[in-house]
C-alpha cells in the first residue's frame, strides 16, 4: 500500500483541509467554518480509532516514508524525509488528540459563536491548523520531522492565544508564549541538528535509527569519542538539549512562565492546545525517543528531579491563584511534573498513561470553566463566584468529575495514572536508584497541595453562597458546551480501567490493558520495528530492559496497594484542610496568615521578573557586546575587503582604456610572460 | 535509435541544418531583396536552429555517438568527430541560436539588412557546431575562422552607430592578432610532431617523445592563447567589453554564450585529448590555473565599478569564463572526468541564464531604456515579468539558489576540490561573493529605486518575451533538472578524459 493511502495521512490531513476550506470560504459559511472543524476532526476522529483498534487487534505498525526532500548522493550522507509511524505511542495519542479536538469545536460553537465573537473563521482556521500540526506531530518518523511540527505548533499557539489581539493583554501573552518556549526550542534545534550529526539519522525507530546508533556509541566497546567526549557524554548531552524544548513546550520549570499567561487566549483554546494536546508535545517527544532517554541515568535523573520540582512548585502557585484560569493553568504544569517525574523515573507506561487521563479531566475543567466564565459573563476571579451549583447542575458535576480526577480520588481517572507513575519512581527508588528519592518525596508531597487545592477552586466557585449578582444570576449553558463536558465527564471518572495498576496484585497483570498495548503484545506482527531478539523495538518492556541494562534501574517489588494507601491518605489530608479552610457560605481567603510568603506568592514567585532580570541585564550585556564585535570586527573586515575590492576594480577598469593599440600590446606582454615564465621554469632553454 | 538507417555524415546533421537555413536566408533574400522578410528570416533562423537542436537532442537520446550506440563517429578520414561532448555543446549552442532568432525579430524592426544579419548569424553558429566536434587542428582554427569573420561582421551591423562600428574593428583587430598567434602555435606543435589530426598527434607526443620541448611548448601555450581569445579569459578579453558593448544586444548575447561554449569545447578537447601526454613539456594545467584565477578576478573586479549594463554583463561573462576554465585547472589526475563534467554543465547552465540576462537588456534597448544601470530603476512596475526574469538570471549568475547556477557553482567549486587545487576553490567564492554585490545593484535598481518620470513602458514585443521566457524556464528547470544535464555531461567528459 502506498504511503500516501493510509489512514494515518488521512488523519492527518482532514483538519488542513478544514483549515484551508475555512481560510477561503469560512467568511460565507453558517457558524463561520464550525462545520468543516467539526467534520474533520470527527473524522480524524474516526480514522484514529480505527487505527488504534487495528493495532490492538493485531496489525503491525505502520513505518513509512511519505515523502523525502533530501536524498543525500548515492546514498551517502543524511536523508530528510517526512514519514508515519503509526505505533501504539501515536495511535493512543492520535485519538486522544482528535478526540479533544472534535469536543473543542463542538464547545467553540456555544463559547465563540453565541457569544458573537467576529473574525470566527480565522479562529477555527487557527484551530484547524493546530489539530493538523498536532497530528503530524504526533505521527512523525523522525526527528527533523517532528521539529517542523513542534515549531508549527508554538506558531499556532501564539496565533490563538492572540486571537483578541485587540485587547491590550492577548498580544502580550501571546508573544510572551511564543518566546519563552522558542528558548527551548533554541536547545531543540542544536540537538536535532546533534542527532543528525552525531548519528547521520533522525529516524525514530527501526534499524537506521539514532536511538539504535546511540546503543553503539555508548557501549563503551566501540571505543566511540567526540572532542575527548565519550559515548555516554555524547548522548547525555544531546539527552539535555532535545530535553530543553520539551521543557519549554511541556512548560515545566524554569520555562514554565508562558502558560498561565497563555490562559489570555479563548478557554477552548485553552482547553485544547494548553492543557490536552501542545503542552503534551514535549513530554510525548520524550516519550517518543524513550529507547534513547533510557540509555542515559543522568538525564533520566534531571527529568526526574525538573518533574518532581515542578509538580510540587506548580501546585503551591495553584494554591493562591484567585482566577479559575489561572489555577488551572498551575495545574497543568504541575500535571506535566507529574509526567516528567514517571518518564523519569523509569514509569513508561505511567508516563503515558497519566498523560491520557490528563488530556481528558484537565480539557473538562478548562471546558468547564469556560462554562462558568460564558455563565457568568465574562467573570474569572473565583472570590467572585459561589454558589453556582444549583444553578448549573450539567457543569457542576462535570467540573466535579474533573476535580476528583485531578485529585487522584478513588476511582476516577487520575487516581490510578498518578497512582501508578508515584509507585514506578518509588518502586526504581527502592531498587537502587537514589536520586529518585528526593523526586518521589517532592511527587508525594505535591498529591496533598493538588487536593487542596482542587478542593479550594471547587469550593470558592460552586459552594457556599453566591458572593456577586453575576453569581447570582448566571445565564444558561448551552447544549454545545455541555455535551462535551459530559462526554469527558465520563471518561475522567472510568478512564482508569485502561490500567488498573494500583490494584494489579489483586486482578493479575493481565488487566493492564494500556501496559499490553503499550508492550506490542496486542500486535501480531512488528512491521520491521524489532530488536535483535525478536521483540518490539517500541514496547514498554523492551525500554525497560534498556533502563535495567544501560541505566541501572531496577524494580525493588514492591506492593503498589501500600504506595496507593500511602497517596490516598495525604490526598484525605488534602481534602480535609481544604475543607477545613473553605467551608461555609462564606470564605475567608488566608492570604494574610502567610505572611512575606503571601507577598512572593502573589507575585508569581517573581518568576517573571526573575527572567526580565535574565533578559535585559544578562542576555542584553551579551547582545550588546556580541554586537560590539559584530560591527567592529566582522563589518570592519567585511568593509576593508569591500573597499579593497572596489578600488581594485575601479583599477583593472582603467586597464581597458579603448585604444586598440593597448589591447594588443597588453595581450602579446601578457602572452610573453606565459611563455618566459614556462620556459624557464620548465627548462626549455638550458 | 541508433544511425543503422542513416548513412555516417548524417551525424553532422545539426551543422547541416545551420548552413542550410543559412543558405535559405540567402536564397530567399537574392530571389525578392526589396520585399520585408524580417518575420520570414526569424523563423527561419529559429526553426533551423530548433532543427539543429532537435536532431541533436534525439541523437543524444538515441545514444548516437555514446559508449551504449558504438562509440563516437569519426568522419573525414579523422578530421570531424560526432561525440557525446560535441553533441552536449551542439545543444547549448543552438539553444542560442533559437533564443538569438526569437529575440531579433523584433530587435531588428527597423533594421535595413535583416538577410545579412540572420545568415551571418547561422553561418557563425554553423562553425560552432563544427568546432564542437573538430578533430584536427585544421578543422579547428577553419572553424574558429568561420565564427569569427561573421561575428566581426555581426558586432559592426549597426553601420551608423559609432560603438557599433567601433567594437566591431576592434573585436577583428584583436582576433586578427589571436587568430595569428593561434596559427604560430599550431605550425609549432605540427613542427614538433608532423601531424595536424588530433588523434595522431597525441599519438606522436606519446610515441616518439619531444625532441625539441620548447618548440612544442611554445605551441601548446599560443593555442592556449588563441583559444582563450573565443573563451574570453584574461589577457585575450579586451575585445569582450567593446564589442559586447557595441553589438547590438541579441548579438552580445549570442558572443557571450554560444561563442565562448563554442572556444571551451575546442580547448577542452585539445588539452585532455591531445596535450594530455605533454605535462611533462609544458604543465599547461599550472598555466590553466593562473588564466583562471586572474581572469575570474579581473572580470568580477572590473565588473564592480561599472555603469552600464552591458559592460558590467560583459566582465560577468570574463569573470564566468574564469569559472569554467576551472574545468581545465583542476584536471590534476585525480577524478578527471568529473572535473570536466562539473565545466561542462556549468557553460550549459550559463548559456541560458547568460543569454537570457542579455536579453532583458536587448528588452530594454528596443524600449529606448538607456545604457545605464539607473535606466532600470524601478522597471518593477511597468515591466514586472521583465524585472523578475533578470533578478532571477543574475542571481544564477551570481551562483545564489535561483536557478541552476547554484548547482552548477557548487559542482565546479567540488570540483575544485576534487582536483586538490584550493586557490581555485578560495578564488571561485571570493569572487562569487564580489559578483553578488555588482548583480544585486542592477536587482536595487529594478526593485528599490524609484522609475523615472518618464518612464513609460507599452509594447510587449512576443518575440523578445518568448525568447526571455523560455530562457527562464530553462534556466529554473536546470535547477530539479541539473542531474539530467550531469549525466549526459558526465557521458561526453568521460570519452575524452578516458
Amino acid at each position: 500500500m502506498s504511503a500516501l493511502l493510509d489512514p494515518a495521512v488521512g488523519i492527518v490531513a482532514c483538519p488542513l483541509v478544514a483549515c484551508l476550506v475555512t481560510l477561503t470560504t469560512g467568511r460565507w459559511l453558517p457558524l463561520r467554518g464550525a462545520i468543516p472543524g467539526l467534520v474533520a476532526t470527527a473524522g480524524s476522529l474516526g480514522l484514529a480509532v480505527w487505527v488504534a483498534l487495528r493495532l490492538a487487534l493485531g496489525t503491525a505498525p505502520t513505518h513509512e516514508t511519505v515523502y523525502t526532500f533530501v536524498g543525500g548522493v548515492d546514498g551517502q550522507g543524511v536523508v530528510f524525509s517526512f514519514g508515519l509511524l503509526v505505533d501504539p505511542l501515536s495511535a493512543l495519542m492520535l485519538v486522544v488528540v482528535s478526540l479533544i479536538a472534535v469536543l473543542v469545536h463542538l464547545f467553540s460553537v456555544g463559547y465563540m459563536n453565541e457569544e458573537g465573537e467576529s473574525d470566527l473563521d480565522r479562529y477555527y482556521a487557527g484551530l484547524g491548523l493546530f489539530t493538523f500540526s498536532m497530528l503530524a506531530f504526533v505521527v512523525a518518523d523522525n526527528l527533523l520531522m517532528a521539529f517542523v511540527f513542534f515549531e508549527l505548533l508554538g506558531l499556532c499557539s501564539y496565533l490563538l492565544v492572540g486571537f483578541w489581539f485587540r485587547d491590550p493583554g492577548p498580544p502580550s501573552a501571546a508573544k510572551k508564549a511564543f518566546l519563552v518556549t522558542r528558548l527551548g526550542d533554541y536547545f531543540l534545534l542544536v540537538g536535532v541538528v546533534a542527532v543528525f550529526a552525531t548519528f547521520g539519522s533522525g529516524a525514530f525507530a527501526g534499524p537506521d535509527s539514532f536511538v539504535t546508533a546511540a546503543e553503539g556509541v555508548v557501549d563503551s566497546d566501540t571505543g566511540y569519542t567526540f572532542l575527548d567526549l565519550s559515548g555516554q557524554q555524547v548522548v547525555d548531552g544531546i539527552g539535555l538539549l532535545v530535553l530543553g524544548g520539551a521543557i519549554g513546550k511541556s512548560a515545566q520549570f524554569p520555562l514554565h512562565t508562558w502558560l498561565p499567561d497563555a490562559m489570555e487566549g479563548p478557554t477552548p483554546v485553552s482547553a485544547l492546545v494548553h492543557a490536552a494536546t501542545m503542552v503534551a508535545a514535549g513530554v510525548y517527544l520524550l516519550a517518543r525517543m524513550y529507547g534513547f532517554y533510557a540509555l542515559s541515568p543522568t538525564v533520566l535523573a534531571v527529568i526526574a528531579l525538573v518533574g518532581g520540582f515542578t509538580a510540587l512548585f506548580a501546585a503551591t502557585r495553584a494554591l493562591v491563584e484567585q482566577e479559575l484560569k489561572q489555577v488551572l493553568a498551575y495545574s497543568t504544569i504541575s500535571q506535566y511534573g507529574y509526567v516528567m517525574l514517571a518518564l523519569g523515573g523509569g514509569g513508561y507506561v505511567a508516563a503515558v498513561f497519566h498523560l491520557t487521563t490528563h488530556a481528558v479531566f484537565k480539557s473538562l475543567l478548562f471546558l468547564g470553566a469556560g462554562a462558568v466564565i460564558v455563565a457568568t459573563r465574562h467573570e474569572e476571579d473565583m472570590w467572585e463566584m459561589g454558589g453556582l451549583r444549583e444553578r448549573l447542575p450539567v457543569t457542576y458535576y462535570g467540573f466535579l468529575a474533573g476535580s476528583l480526577a485531578l485529585a487522584g480520588v478513588f476511582p476516577f481517572a487520575g487516581f490510578w495514572s498518578k497512582d501508578e507513575l508515584l509507585f514506578e519512581t518509588l518502586d526504581h527508588a527502592a531498587g537502587g536508584v537514589s536520586v529518585l528519592w528526593v523526586a518521589y518525596a517532592m511527587g508525594l508531597l505535591a498529591v496533598a497541595v493538588t487536593v487542596l487545592y482542587t478542593v479550594r477552586m471547587l469550593l470558592l466557585t460552586f459552594h457556599g453562597d453566591p458572593r456577586t449578582d453575576r453569581a447570582a444570576d448566571p445565564d444558561s449553558v448551552g447544549w454545545t458546551m455541555q455535551a462535551p463536558m459530559v462526554v469527558l465527564g465520563v471518561l475522567a471518572a472510568v478512564a482508569g480501567v485502561l490500567n488498573l495498576g494500583t490494584l494489579r496484585g489483586v486482578l493479575g497483570e493481565e488487566t493492564l490493558l494500556l501496559a499490553e498495548f503499550l508492550s506490542g503484545e496486542t500486535l501480531e506482527g512488528f512491521g520491521g520495528l524489532t530488536t535483535e531478539n525478536g521483540g518490539f523495538a517500541l514496547s514498554a518492556g523492551q525500554y525497560a530492559e534498556t533502563l535495567h541494562d544501560a541505566a541501572g534501574y531496577e524494580a525493588a517489588g514492591l506492593s503498589p496497594v501500600l504506595s496507593g494507601m500511602v497517596a490516598l491518605a495525604l490526598a484525605f489530608a488534602g481534602v480535609a484542610g481544604a475543607v477545613l479552610l473553605y467551608r461555609g457560605d462564606d470564605p475567608d481567603t488566608h492570604v494574610a496568615r502567610l505572611g512575606r510568603l503571601g507577598s512572593v506568592l502573589a507575585n508569581n514567585d517573581h518568576q517573571d521578573e526573575f527572567q526580565v532580570w535574565l533578559a535585559s541585564s544578562v542576555a542584553r550585556r551579551a547582545a550588546l557586546a556580541a554586537n560590539r564585535f559584530d560591527r567592529g570586527i566582522v563589518d570592519g573586515v567585511v568593509n576593508g575587503l569591500g573597499a579593497v575590492a572596489l578600488s581594485l576594480g575601479g583599477r583593472f577598469r582603467r586597464i581597458q582604456t579603448g585604444l586598440v593599440s593597448n589591447y594588443t600590446a597588453m595581450l602579446v606582454l601578457g602572452l610573453t610572460l606565459l611563455l618566459l615564465v614556462f620556459g624557464l621554469t620548465e627548462g626549455w632553454w638550458v | 535509435m541508433t544511425l543503422t538507417t542513416l548513412p555516417e555524415w548524417a551525424a553532422l546533421g545539426p551543422v547541416f541544418a545551420l548552413v542550410a537555413t543559412a543558405l535559405l536566408v540567402l536564397l530567399v533574400n537574392t530571389v525578392a531583396p526589396d520585399s520585408d522578410h524580417g518575420g520570414l528570416f526569424a523563423t527561419l533562423t529559429t526553426g533551423g536552429g530548433l532543427t539543429g537542436l532537435g536532431i541533436t537532442v534525439w541523437y543524444l537520446l538515441g545514444d548516437t555517438g555514446q559508449p551504449d550506440g558504438g562509440g563516437p563517429i569519426v568522419l573525414f578520414d579523422g578530421n570531424l568527430v560526432v561525440d557525446g561532448m560535441a553533441l552536449f555543446f551542439t545543444v547549448v549552442l543552438t539553444s542560442v541560436v533559437v533564443l538569438v532568432g526569437l529575440a531579433s525579430y523584433d530587435y531588428l524592426e527597423s533594421y535595413p539588412d535583416r538577410a545579412a544579419y540572420y545568415s551571418l548569424t547561422l553561418l557563425s553558429a554553423t562553425g560552432m557546431t563544427l568546432l564542437a566536434a573538430a578533430n584536427s587542428f585544421v578543422i579547428a582554427f577553419i572553424s574558429i575562422e568561420l565564427i569569427s569573420l561573421p561575428s566581426y561582421a555581426l558586432v559592426a551591423s549597426m553601420k551608423h552607430d559609432r560603438g557599433s562600428v567601433e567594437g566591431g574593428l576592434k573585436y577583428f583587430l584583436v582576433g586578427a592578432l589571436s587568430s595569428a598567434i593561434l596559427a604560430y602555435g599550431i605550425s609549432l606543435v605540427y613542427v614538433s610532431t608532423g601531424s595536424l589530426g588530433f588523434e595522431p598527434v597525441a599519438e606522436a607526443i606519446v610515441r616518439d617523445g619531444i625532441e625539441f620541448p620548447g618548440i612544442l611548448g611554445f605551441g601548446i601555450l599560443m593555442i592556449l592563447g588563441g583559444f582563450a581569445f573565443k573563451m574570453a579569459a584574461v589577457p585575450f578579453h579586451f575585445w569582450a567589453p567593446e564589442a559586447y558593448e557595441g553589438a547590438p544586444a541579441p548579438v552580445s548575447a549570442f558572443l557571450s554564450s554560444a561563442s565562448k561554449a563554442a572556444g571551451f569545447v575546442v580547448t577542452f578537447r585539445v588539452f585532455t585529448q591531445v596535450f594530455d601526454g605533454a605535462l611533462g613539456v609544458v604543465d599547461w594545467v599550472v598555466a590553466a590555473q593562473v588564466l583562471a584565477v586572474v581572469t575570474m578576478t579581473v572580470g568580477n573586479l572590473a565588473a564592480l565599478r561599472q555603469e552600464r549594463i552591458k559592460r558590467l554583463l560583459a566582465y560577468s561573462s570574463i569573470g564566468h569564463a574564469g569559472f569554467a576554465l576551472i574545468a581545465l585547472a583542476a584536471l590534476t589526475g585525480g577524478d578527471d572526468t568529473f572535473v570536466l563534467t562539473a565545466g561542462m554543465a556549468h557553460l550549459f547552465v550559463y548559456g541560458f541564464m547568460n543569454t537570457g540576462a542579455f536579453l532583458i537588456v536587448a528588452l530594454g534597448e528596443y524600449w529606448g531604456l538607456g545604457r545605464r544601470i539607473e535606466d532600470y530603476n524601478g522597471l518593477r512596475e511597468q515591466a514586472p515579468f521583465a524585472a523578475v526574469a533578470m533578478t532571477v538570471f543574475l542571481y544564477s549568475l551570481a551562483g545564489l539558489p535561483a536557478g541552476g547556477g547554484f548547482l552548477s557553482k557548487l559542482y565546479l567549486l567540488w570540483a575544485s576540490l576534487e582536483g586538490g587545487v584550493a586557490v581555485l576553490a578560495v578564488a571561485l567564492i571570493l569572487n562569487s561573493a564580489i559578483s553578488v554585490f555588482y548583480y544585486s545593484r542592477v536587482v536595487r535598481a529594478m526593485w528599490t529605486e524609484p522609475p523615472a518620470d518618464d518612464l513609460d513602458i507599452e509594447e510587449h514585443p512576443t518575440g523578445l518575451y518568448a525568447a526571455i521566457a523560455l530562457a527562464l524556464l530553462f534556466t529554473v528547470l536546470l535547477a530539479p533538472g541539473f542531474g539530467f544535464v550531469l549525466e549526459f555531461a558526465e557521458t561526453g567528459a568521460d570519452i575524452v578524459t578516458g
